[in-house]
């Protein structure tokens, strides 16, 4: 569960750097004439969006999200800064709560499943 | 693992629908999504097809792109039928229904989480075998996860 917060968090902030990059330096340069960056960098957003995809997916199934959650935390890799925003609304509301529970509550809780 | 105890009858309480499960797919909201999926779905293959004819005129870049949108495409597809298979179980209650749970801890009072702490205290060293630990612990997560919602409920209102 952990290593899967811990996938997912990483991939979200790479990807966000890597996107915003991309549309705060690479399209206004490809604008101005310059395409090399925007493409290169956005090559690199596809095959980075791949892994977050699924990072995000996998910890989605453990933390048993229902479909609409789920679908905001896959599509935050597209749009700028919102893999920040989601990835800050992700882990109050279900990640903490989560990993709260598998450490805090009753007994058997601790041992299986998370 | 036919009944999981007192926990069980109180978490999962869907709707008891008329007639057969799978009708709920032919719900309008639900053909919503189908259609929405079809069109991604195609959506993107053509994507990756407009792909693929720049990359064979040329640009090399394309490349990337021609196998990335099958892939979305695919991925799109397992999104959908895991959500459909996720749906049948929460119907025939073999799963909690997550939004529900969201929406019951939105209308929860602060005074009430005793109530469903106290449950989750219950129901942990019960009379529960061996074989019932998974879920009676995924269980008890879950409600954990329910009290902290109510917890700081209010901060984030606006995102959801």
């Amino acid at each position: 569960m952990r290593a899967a917060v811990l996938r997912y968090r990483v991939m979200a902030y790479v990807t966000g750097v890597v996107l915003m990059v991309l549309c705060f330096v690479g399209i206004p340069l490809q604008v101005a004439g310059y395409p090399a960056v925007a493409h290169y960098v956005g090559v690199v957003h596809g095959i980075l969006y791949i892994i977050y995809l699924l990072c995000a997916w996998q910890l989605a199934r453990m933390l048993r999200l229902a479909a609409k959650p789920t679908l905001i935390m896959l599509l935050a890799g597209t749009v700028p800064i919102m893999t920040f925003i989601v990835e800050r609304w992700v882990t109050r509301r279900f990640i903490n709560p989560a990993l709260d529970g598998g450490s805090g509550q009753a007994q058997p809780a601790a041992r299986v499943v998370r | 693992m036919e009944n999981a105890g007192p926990a069980r009858a109180a978490a999962a309480s869907p709707p008891a629908p008329d007639g057969p499960v799978w009708r709920f797919l032919i719900q309008p909201r639900w053909l919503g999504w189908h259609l929405l999926m079809v069109v991604s779905f195609w959506g993107m293959l053509w994507l990756g097809d407009w792909q693929f004819h720049r990359a064979l005129a040329g640009n090399g870049l394309s490349w990337a792109y021609t196998f990335e949108w099958p892939l979305f495409a695919g991925f799109a597809v397992v999104f959908w039928a895991k959500t459909i298979r996720d749906e049948f179980r929460i119907r025939r209650g073999e799963m909690p229904d997550p939004r529900q749970a969201a929406a019951e801890a939105e209308r929860l009072p602060a005074g009430v989480t005793g109530s469903v702490q106290a449950r989750a205290v219950q129901a942990g060293p019960g009379p529960a075998g061996e074989e019932e630990d998974e879920e009676l612990s995924a269980y008890n997560a879950y409600l954990a996860r329910l009290n902290a919602e109510v917890k700081d409920h209010g901060r984030w209102h606006g995102l959801r």
